[in-house]
């Protein structure tokens, strides 16, 4: 009996096994059509979530959070609520085995039509070069027979997208290379024929830097970043619960200044390093990116044969080699120092961050 | 090299009796350096669930840190936590990077680190320059440490030897 006992729990243990395993993969929930039935989606918001790497945090009552799964939460609350809207939320998660042998994969796709999940599917990322293209593959399957509507916002959530080098930035792929030009690459194919995005929303580290902004300008006619530190609390998206997108210039500027806005109110309430939340309209910016582009790009071709130790981020305006008048053209700069430390007496940011290389 | 070591024991071991203490600190240097590589090993094992467990370590150390302040009513007494958990942690990095097991890359980001939070110690006492944080600031402080750890944390590229040397010489000093 004690025999037959074991058995059987092995055999439900294989069962159990065999069940995650095929329940790792492919999920697609059968579709409810009538669910989907009334007037089409009017536009399509999309999320890209990094998390493999090291994103934990403490809130200000100290208890650890991990950003990755906080963002994605919430991202998941604001696309049940959006009645008018296709979202696709893809979560990039570190590569786990399961028995320590068998690969599971590294990416997770979220379709919500009109406020309900119709569709969720596991799958793998770049193996190789990162450009995005597994993620903009599944953003065309969702859609099937019905189109999506224009894509009008892309938010990426994860740390500073590298400029040069850009080894290790996955935490699973440590020879990989992942750069900021990837990420632009992955904007224009999920794009697709949506033309300009209206509002590109880069929640990372120094993402407010003249190359960065240039490297997405194409395809995004307001940019939301942080050319300084980001704490992984992020961005607050609750304003994207109320939004109602493709009325027209005025509309997305005042939407882009108001999430703006909220984010840095909330940063602000919970942290004490320097906050950074600036708006780019990204062609007014042009003439000063161009202005720069050179001597940008020589720092960036010296950063990279030189050790990350010796290289810094500033503020533009600090380094006269950057330095321009207008240069804050185009640009809603919102800006707190940190509390303490030597920069909190610094009460102005250009808006832009550059690169220093140690003498 | 081997005067770095000895150094380096001389930091995380309690004081013994004066006649025992060469023997006493060869056997605990060779009691360290065989528990240091067996966990290093078995992390290093897990692959980036170690380098993870490293690096979340370290974060959660100046986390409980923040917390024993702001649970502390003294300003004397937040001072004093503060500066210990700053000092114990430049203790370490000295640690690491004398081990000779670092290299000199992971060197000049300890040196990097080691730099930011002098610089907090200083502000925590006044000294280089620095306003002396207030009292009433005390909690704040400890919460911008935090975060700023937290921040540097990803901008600051360390090997997973150096990380865990770092976590396994907090956990003999603490």
């Amino acid at each position: 009996m004690r025999a037959f006992s074991t058995w059987r729990g092995h055999a439900g243990c294989v069962a159990l096994a065999m069940f995650l395993l095929v329940s790792c993969s492919t999920v697609p929930p059968a579709q409810d059509e009538s669910q989907l039935a009334g007037s089409p989606p009017r536009y399509s918001l999309v999320f890209i979530i990094h998390g493999d790497g090291d994103y934990l945090y403490h809130d200000t009552l100290g208890r650890a959070r991990r950003a990755d799964k906080d963002v994605f939460e919430r991202a998941q609350a604001i696309a049940t609520g959006l009645p008018n809207a296709d979202v696709v939320i893809f979560h990039e998660i570190e590569r786990r085995h399961v028995l320590f042998l068998i690969p599971r994969h590294d990416g997770r796709a979220y379709y919500y039509r009109r406020g309900r999940l119709v569709a969720q599917e596991s799958y793998w990322r770049d193996q190789g070069d990162s450009h995005f293209a597994p993620e903009a593959k599944l953003y065309k399957q969702f859609a099937g027979a019905q189109p999506h509507p224009p894509v009008r916002m892309l938010l990426y959530f994860g740390h500073e997208l590298p400029e040069f080098n850009g080894l290790g930035y996955d935490e699973s792929y440590p020879k990989r290379r992942v750069t900021i030009n990837d990420l632009a690459e992955g904007v224009k194919n999920i794009a697709g024929e949506s033309e300009e995005l209206d509002l590109l929303v880069l929640a990372t580290c120094f993402g407010g830097t003249p190359h960065t902004i240039s490297a997405l300008a194409p395809y995004a006619r307001y940019i939301i970043a942080s050319p300084e530190n980001l704490h992984l609390s992020y961005f607050d998206l609750e304003p994207l619960a109320s939004i109602e997108v493709g009325s027209g210039d005025a509309d997305i500027a005042a939407f882009a200044d108001r999430f703006a806005r909220n984010a840095f109110d909330q940063l602000v309430s919970e942290v004490q390093t320097a906050i950074s939340v600036v708006v780019y309209d990204v062609s007014a910016t042009g003439a000063f990116r161009d202005s720069v582009h050179a001597a940008y790009a020589r720092t960036l071709t010296a950063a990279n044969g030189t050790s990350l130790a010796a290289v810094e981020h500033c503020d533009c305006a600090s380094d006269s080699t950057y330095a321009r008048p207008g240069m804050g053209r185009g640009l809603t700069v919102l800006y707190r120092a940190p509390r303490f430390g030597r920069m909190k007496h610094e009460q102005r940011h250009s808006g832009w961050e550059c690169w220093r290389i140690a003498e | 090299m081997l005067s770095n070591k000895k150094k380096f024991t001389n930091s995380i071991v309690p004081t013994c009796p004066r006649n025992s203490r060469g023997a006493t600190e060869t056997k605990e240097h060779v009691m360290f350096t065989r528990i240091a590589l067996r966990l290093i090993v078995v992390i290093g094992v897990l692959g980036s669930a170690g380098a993870a467990f490293g690096q979340d370590k370290v974060l959660n150390y100046f986390n409980d840190t923040a917390l024993k302040v702001k649970a502390t009513e003294s300003p004397v007494q937040k001072r004093e936590i503060l500066s210990n958990n700053l000092s114990e942690m430049t203790r370490a990095l000295d640690a690491a990077k004398n081990s000779s097991l670092t290299s000199a890359q992971d060197d000049m980001q300890l040196d990097r680190v080691k730099a930011t939070l002098q610089e907090k110690s200083d502000e925590l006492v006044g000294a280089n320059g620095f306003d002396r944080v207030p009292d009433d600031q005390l909690n704040a402080f400890s919460t911008y440490i935090v975060q700023d750890m937290e921040q540097a944390d990803k901008s600051i590229t360390i090997s997973l030897v150096a990380a865990l040397l770092i976590v396994i010489i907090i956990i003999l000093i603490v």
